[in-house]
């Protein structure tokens, strides 16, 4: 079949695309247990990983679309064009949800494992369905993998709050937001979820930082002197931070596979607190962020090769691409329990999953682009669409 | 099988009777076949200076043992079958002179907060020299943050030193239909770190039980309900011997 024409504009960054492609597909592989690609995913190179990246660039292109929209529509607009995108995060997050019920009702249903039976109750859906599912509905039960959406839905609900104030002044948008984190970083402040006791995995109080740090970076007005100086000065003091993460994270990996070896700082920095994005996961983040500012340019050459191409379609489709990973993985994991876990399975799995994912991506884009295109010629182009970053 | 099954006994019969005639060196925990893992199973140094110094003096000792349903005993229907009740039967036995008790402080669908959090009222109530906290599970199935797992345990496990008493760590139960659904390595991993960073021996639980079902040791398929329990009550003697011959070599 014919390929429409490439509407990518030419002033799109591509970096953002990528590098969601590859949180993507670091999160379908993290999320299986025991693969061995574990050691070589975001997590592995510092003390971030692929949801900082997630959130963040969710951050920027945030703000690139809906701020342009803004501009341009004014912020009735942009805020119901931003609640229709929460809107659809939350159908995909039951849509995800449903899924889950399923796999773990059919599993405990058939489960003749006396030793395991109280245990998997906790899961307390097949004892109080009728709570555990208004509770999911209200994002409040958040089963494994399902709690880095609710986070990114409560963020996008509060972002047109964000947009205006990012209008008047940066520091009206950045101040409260540091200050809630830091007030999350001092009194340990966290949001209480279902059931009892539990709290929202992603803490949204501290993850709202790094959201609205990329909507500050992503102002479509970011292109002046102050940030690209800003850069430059932060260059060598991100390459250290970055070469000590780096070191120390690699040598707690090989601690864990060789007693012997010894793990740096492990007794003084482990565990890293991901719920409350604790602040040497965000320097972590920040100094591999500031690198990649200064060596990938937004049109470098790798990013239009084909072999990027497939990563690049993931990360421009993320939520369809995020909810597939999110299926393969667990899939997978079964696979890998039910059948086997030799070399052989992992190969299979992991090369499976991502050729699915990307291409799952390329047929999306490849209908996005016809969809494009008018029916007929006599259509005018007025189904112009704005930015494109958000899908 | 049974021609090997009779000097086992023989031995195992020798050492009970040593065991008998000099109390101060505690023989191996007669063992069932059942029960046998491979030896890197049992491997890693056990430091229970309290204990050991209660044994070496011949003094009371009361051990705790705080946990979830496995810890009860729930799944072979009495706590009387539970691990740490045969565990404080074994003791009786080979460590007489300490007279030890074991407490059992399981309480269902807990999570390690949770157990953290009865620490005050179950456990140094108590006044125990040695705590056996079996936890992991329930923030497996709940997805409990990880790193917020780790420094539960942390907290747990400084609250007890500082107390001087002595710490068992024991990781989750294995069992192949729950490890298909529930991502358990991370846990096991966070677990695993807590005790090597605070030198506290970690019971590999998980790993026994994996073994135990490769080779289809304990097998719950197409097994009536009442034989479940007896099977259950089995895993836990099997834990309790593990854990008897993880004390005895701390204690000797």
């Amino acid at each position: 079949m014919r390929a429409p024409p490439r509407p990518l504009s030419p002033s799109r960054d591509l970096r953002l695309d990528f590098f969601r492609g590859v949180a993507l597909v670091c999160i379908f592989i993290d999320h299986i247990p025991e693969n061995y690609l574990n050691y070589f995913t975001l997590s592995a190179i510092g003390f971030s990983d692929a949801a900082e990246v997630f959130i963040f660039i969710s951050g920027f292109t945030a703000s690139l679309v809906y701020g342009r929209l803004l501009a341009l529509r004014g912020l009735l607009f942009a805020t119901v064009q931003v609640w229709r995108r929460a809107w659809q995060l939350y159908v995909a997050h039951i849509f995800l949800f449903v899924i889950f019920i399923a796999e773990v009702s059919y599993t405990v249903m058939t489960f003749n494992n006396p030793m395991y039976n109280e245990e998997m109750g906790v899961g307390d859906f097949l004892e109080h369905p009728h709570v555990a599912v208004v509770q999911a509905l209200i994002l409040q039960f958040q089963p494994t993998f399902l709690d880095i959406l609710p986070l990114y839905i409560v963020l996008l609900l509060i972002f047109p709050l964000v947009l205006v104030a990012l209008r008047r002044n940066v520091w009206l948008a950045l101040a409260p937001s540091a200050l809630i984190y830091a007030e999350v970083q001092i009194f340990g402040v966290d949001v209480a979820a279902y059931p009892q006791g539990s709290v929202w995995t992603f803490n949204p109080l501290a993850w709202q930082f790094l959201f609205v740090l990329g909507a500050v970076l992503g102002r479509t007005d970011a292109h002046r002197r102050g940030p690209a100086d800003l850069l430059r000065v932060l260059y060598v003091p991100a390459i250290a931070i970055a070469a000590a993460a780096l070191a120390i994270r690699l040598s707690w990996t090989i601690h864990g596979l060789d007693d012997g070896f010894p793990a740096f700082f492990l007794r003084q920095l482990w565990p890293v607190n991901k719920g409350n994005l604790a602040p040497i996961r965000l320097v972590s983040f920040f100094a591999l962020f500031v690198l990649v500012a200064h060596w990938v340019p937004p049109q470098a050459r790798f990013l239009r090769a084909a072999a990027a191409r497939p990563v690049v379609l993931c990360g421009s489709h993320s939520l369809e691409i995020f909810c597939l990973s999110i299926l393969l993985s667990a899939l997978g994991h079964f696979l890998m329990s039910e059948i086997a876990t030799g070399l052989s399975m992992q190969v299979a799995v992991n090369v499976v999953g991502v050729c699915a994912m990307c291409l799952t991506a390329a047929l999306l884009d490849w209908y996005r682009r016809w969809q494009q295109v008018p029916l007929t010629p006599a259509v005018p182009a007025g189904s112009e669409r704005i930015g494109g970053g958000e899908d | 099988m049974g021609g090997v099954r009779a000097p086992v006994g023989l031995v195992l019969a020798l050492a009970g009777i040593l065991a008998v005639a000099c109390p101060a060196r505690p023989g191996m925990a007669a063992e069932p076949e059942e029960c046998a893992t491979p030896p890197e199973l049992m491997q890693g140094d056990v430091r229970l200076p309290h204990l050991a110094a209660r044994v070496a003096a011949h003094q009371q000792a009361k051990i705790v043992a705080i946990g979830g349903a496995s810890t009860i005993g729930k799944a072979a229907g009495s706590p009387d079958l539970s691990y740490p009740h045969q565990l404080g039967e074994i003791l009786a036995q080979e460590l007489p002179q300490a007279a030890i008790t074991v407490v059992n402080k399981g309480v269902p669908r807990q999570s390690a907060r949770q157990n953290l959090d009865r620490f005050p009222t179950d456990v140094f109530a108590e006044d125990p020299v040695m705590t056996i906290w079996e936890t992991g599970i329930n923030d497996a199935v709940r997805g409990t943050d990880v790193d917020e797992f780790a420094e539960t345990l942390q907290s747990g496990v400084e609250q007890l030193k500082n107390r001087a008493i002595d710490i068992v760590l024991v990781d989750m139960q294995f069992s192949r239909s729950a490890t298909a659904l529930i991502n358990f390595e991370a846990y096991l991993k966070a677990l695993h770190r807590v005790g090597d960073l605070a030198d506290v021996y970690v019971l590999p639980r998980f790993a026994m039980m994996r073994y135990w079902s490769e080779q289809n040791v304990f097998n719950f398929d197409n097994v009536a309900d009442a034989d479940r329990a007896r099977l259950a009550a089995r895993v836990y003697q099997c834990l309790a011997q593990k854990l008897a011959q993880v004390i005895g070599r701390a204690v000797r």
